[in-house]
């Protein structure tokens, strides 16, 4: 369950360099997330992804908050508060801060990623372990995974032909991952809230243990200037579940 | 054959009371369904003076299958968690000082 939550709330890791067009502030995107137990979707958690404003005394950053929190009803058997959040230059996306704070029934986590220079300076802090600090060079456009989550939605997707591919260099557990976004054509689906739109397929796939199968990865992104997120399909070791789109704001 | 059918009604029925109690949702459908299918099958196959348990088993399925459909059609919500808001505004106001140190180096 633990990596279905992360799997939900992370699954588009992608990156590119480029213009911010899609993300504004105050944007809010609900999902509810479902597992597929003996074939019937059943639903686990509340998927948010959230942005703000955020002001320094220097300059204004795009906060970034994708949050998974269980549903009342699982409380009582497993509690997860998780939650992902970046700080990004909001016209290019660029990291500066990146956070991860897991509370997964009795397991919590914490990681804060401060990104300076070509380098990160990682924070640790996990349940029963001393804080381990340390600091690592990254490849130029090396992002986290929230910041490419929100990033993968300035891909072109039009200018694309299907079966074209473009890859991303993401940085999550301390560690820098190859990934891949594979452009699949159009489809009509239900978007929920949204209504039927008219969707841009794509196929994620990444070089780690986490991801199963091929192309069976999935999102399916509004194929228009926002490119909000309608529904998410993913196939980890343990199972396969969705994301679908419950509630959007401020799109 | 008649036994067989009851016991196996018993058994899935056992099992959706479980699945009623646990936040199963549509997957509680499932062990429900059976145990009416097989409640179903031990009545018509019991004679007419015999066909009480099959009945009451039917009686039982039949109450789980209603439990199911409220479990089903209650709204999915998240539980408001005042000491997570507590942390997150703290936290914001820490990521704050950090990007502020960030940016005088």
């Amino acid at each position: 369950m633990k990596k279905f939550l992360f799997m939900a709330s992370a699954l588009l890791l992608f990156a590119q360099n480029g213009q911010s067009q899609a993300v504004k502030a105050g944007e809010k995107l609900t999902y509810s997330a479902s597992y597929n137990m003996s074939g019937l979707m059943t639903p686990l958690a509340q998927v948010t992804m959230e942005t703000e404003s955020v002001s320094t005394s220097k300059s204004t950053l795009l906060h970034l908050i994708c949050e998974a929190n269980t549903f009342s009803k699982w409380d009582s058997f497993f509690k997860i508060r998780d939650s992902y959040e970046s700080y990004v230059n909001p016209t290019t996306l660029k990291s500066t801060l990146y956070k991860r704070e897991i509370l997964e029934g009795t397991y919590t986590k914490k990681e804060k990623y401060i990104f300076k220079n070509g380098t990160i300076e990682c924070t640790v802090n996990k349940k029963n372990t001393p804080e381990s600090r340390r600091a690592f060079r990254i490849r130029p456009g090396t992002q986290d995974v929230v910041a490419t989550l929100y990033q993968v939605r300035n891909i072109d997707f039009s200018k694309m032909k299907p079966g074209q591919t473009k890859s991303f260099i993401v940085v999550f557990d301390e560690k820098e991952m190859s990934a891949t976004v594979k452009y699949m054509g159009k489809e009509t689906i239900n978007a929920g809230p949204l209504g039927s739109k008219s969707c841009y397929k794509v196929s994620v796939g990444a070089k780690t243990d986490k991801l199963r199968g091929t192309d069976k990865n999935l999102i399916w992104l509004t194929a228009d200037n926002k490119k909000v997120p309608a529904l998410i399909k993913f196939s980890i070791p343990v199972g396969t579940g969705q994301l679908a789109l419950t509630n959007a704001k401020g799109i | 054959m008649r036994k067989a059918f009851i016991v196996l009604s018993f058994i899935f029925a056992l099992l959706g009371i479980v699945f009623v109690i646990l936040p199963m949702g549509t997957l509680g459908f499932l062990p429900v369904g059976l145990s009416l299918l097989f409640g179903g099958l031990a009545f018509v196959k019991s004679e007419a003076a015999d066909r009480s348990v099959p009945k009451y088993l039917l009686m039982v399925g039949g109450v789980l299958l209603l439990a199911v459909i409220v479990r089903v059609m209650m709204p999915d919500e998240v539980a408001k968690d005042t000491e997570m808001e507590q942390h997150k505004i703290e936290s914001k106001q820490e990521d704050l000082k950090d990007l502020e140190e960030l940016e005088a180096q």
